[in-house]
């Protein structure tokens, strides 16, 4: 599903924020990507995304070289993944169903489809109450449960996520960690970065740990160190 | 995938919400620089009409009865001729007249059809030596009063001033309008950058899910198009009111048979509206082209 080949990310001023990575990610694999701040984790996560492009090496994604799409595709391979952010990114003028609903209509949803698939997931993430609510008028977890209903809206085969957790406290990450685990369940391919230790280690999944752009660890059932 | 017009439409509605100071400059800039513009245009086509029978040199018209007789046509000639102030002179017959009088009345068919050519009369349309103001008003005196002339009609002060200040006054209009577009442009543009920087999450969060990068341009790209077509709206209101109380007002003056046809036909109004519609919508796509392929595709 995912698969990187000798793939190094260099930022201007010689920052070398991955150098000669090479994984492969099977479909419905759970991936973690652990380090130290400034390790590459979040470069990792939006190579994959072709945010950012890789200086050298190949990145496929679903059997497709991303490097070779031209740029106009790269909207229709970001159908194909769906996007957590650390701090959710959700539009504050816009209720939870409108934040949800935005994902399908930018990207051209016919509005039945939309009016179908937005409860759906609202429901999965258990939030079918609060549909009418403002951002602010949520706790951060269930900020983070909208920013997954959006990012899962459309049924990604990826969910990439960049510190899902790291504004939420350890609780409600247990609960943020569930739904995403179901999500997984379901066969979509998890890779999501983290400094959270307690969730790494209870989870027991594949880890990945990087230090200074280079992968030191790629372990089954891991613990973060 | 097709962008559904009630998003755009919501989408271009907030934007110029949004920041509604500095979309009305923008409407306006627009509409005073078309207005202009297409004063301009009006401006020349009315002054062509008007001054259509004095182009060529001609400075005055010896109108003669309809019912002349060969004698007295002759006489003119003979006096015309051999008048060592008199370079050129070019004869309009009756059918001619009638061409002339369809020309000038074009909007006004019912008038046309209560005219025949037996009715008007032949002119000659003489083109003096000197152009002095003076020697041709005493030039054409010389032919007042002759058999079977039924007037004298001389390019007076009124004509030589508009044809003379036409051009410059044109000059002015146009370079002024020219600028002003060129600010409307860059208003257009200032207004888009804002709308996209105040928008900055939205569209992050678009690419992120995979929108198109028309999909992210087209409310913006309407958004610039929406400003210049209500300003062109406006300046063709601008343009109707001057056509019908400035431009028509001339014809309402004493000087009738000088002014004549100081005024713009229907489909010279057409031409000029289309033609600031046109500049409107190219104005609108280069603000927003610059502003999209700067600000949002980086
Ligand atoms: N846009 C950029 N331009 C230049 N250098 C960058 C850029 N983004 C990241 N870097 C550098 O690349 C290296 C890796 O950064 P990255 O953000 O991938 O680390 P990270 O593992 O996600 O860190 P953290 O845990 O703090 O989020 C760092 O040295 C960082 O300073
Ligand atoms: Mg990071």
């Amino acid at each position: 599903m995912i698969k990187l080949e000798n793939v190094t990310k260099v930022y201007k001023g010689d920052v070398v924020a991955l150098r000669d990575a090479t994984v492969d990610i099977a479909k419905g694999e759970f991936v973690f990507l652990v380090g130290a701040s400034g390790s590459g984790k979040s470069t990792f996560i939006r190579l994959l995304n072709r945010e950012e492009v890789p200086e050298s090496g190949t990145i496929y994604m679903a059997g497709k070289d991303i490097g070779a799409l031209g740029s106009w595709k790269v909207p229709y391979l970001r159908r194909n993944i769906g996007y957590i952010f650390q701090d959710f990114k959700l539009l504050r003028k816009k209720t939870v169903y409108e934040n949800v609903a935005f994902a399908l209509e930018v990207i051209g949803k016919p509005r039945h489809v939309v009016r179908k698939q937005v409860p759906a997931i609202l429901e999965l993430v258990g939030l079918s109450s609060k549909i009418e609510n403002f951002p602010d008028q949520l706790s951060g977890g269930e900020q983070q449960r909208v920013s997954i209903a959006r990012a899962f809206v459309n049924r990604p085969l990826i969910l990439l996520a960049d510190e899902p957790t790291g504004n939420l406290d350890p609780q409600t990450s247990v609960g943020i960690m569930r739904l995403l685990d179901r999500i997984n369940r379901t066969g979509t391919t998890v890779v999501m970065a983290t400094h959270d230790r307690g969730i790494v280690d209870t989870m027991r999944r594949r880890v990945i740990e990087l230090d200074g752009g280079s992968i030191v660890r790629d372990q089954a059932r891991g613990v973060y160190e | 995938m097709a962008i559904s017009p009630v998003y755009a439409i919501r989408e271009t509605a907030q934007n110029l919400w949004r920041n509604i100071l500095l979309t009305s400059a923008t409407i306006i800039t627009i509409g005073v620089s078309l207005w202009l513009f297409g004063g301009f245009f009006l401006f020349n086509y009315a002054v062509g009409n008007a001054t259509a029978r004095w182009e060529g040199g001609i400075e005055f018209v010896v109108w003669m009865n309809a019912d002349g007789t060969p004698e007295q046509d002759a006489a003119i000639r003979t006096a015309l001729d051999e008048s060592p102030e008199i370079k050129d002179w070019d004869y309009v017959d009756q059918d001619g007249a009638f061409e002339e009088f369809k020309d000038l009345f074009a909007d006004t068919p019912e008038l046309i059809a209560t005219v025949s050519p037996e009715i008007l009369p032949p002119s000659y349309r003489v083109v003096p030596a000197d152009p002095d103001a003076d020697v041709v008003r005493e030039l054409a005196d010389q032919f007042k009063g002759r058999p079977g002339v039924r007037s004298v009609v001389s390019a007076d002060e009124t004509i030589r001033a508009i044809q003379k200040q036409a051009d410059k006054i044109g000059i002015v209009f146009f370079i002024g309008s020219v600028i002003l577009l060129g600010a409307a442009t860059l208003l257009i543009l200032t207004n888009i950058v804002s709308a996209i920087k105040s928008r900055g999450e939205e569209i992050e969060i678009m690419k992120v899910v995979g929108a198109t990068n028309w999909f992210i341009r087209i409310p913006f790209m309407i958004e610039g198009l929406a400003q210049a077509v209500f300003g062109a709206l406006g300046a063709w209101g601008g343009l109707w009111a001057l056509d019908k109380w400035v431009i028509s007002g001339f014809n309402d003056t004493d000087s009738l048979a000088l002014l004549d046809g100081f005024k713009v036909s229907d489909s010279e109004f057409t031409q000029t509206s289309l033609m600031i519609l046109g500049i409107a919508v190219l104005v609108s796509v280069i603000g927003s082209a610059v502003a999209v392929t700067r600000y949002l595709d980086a």
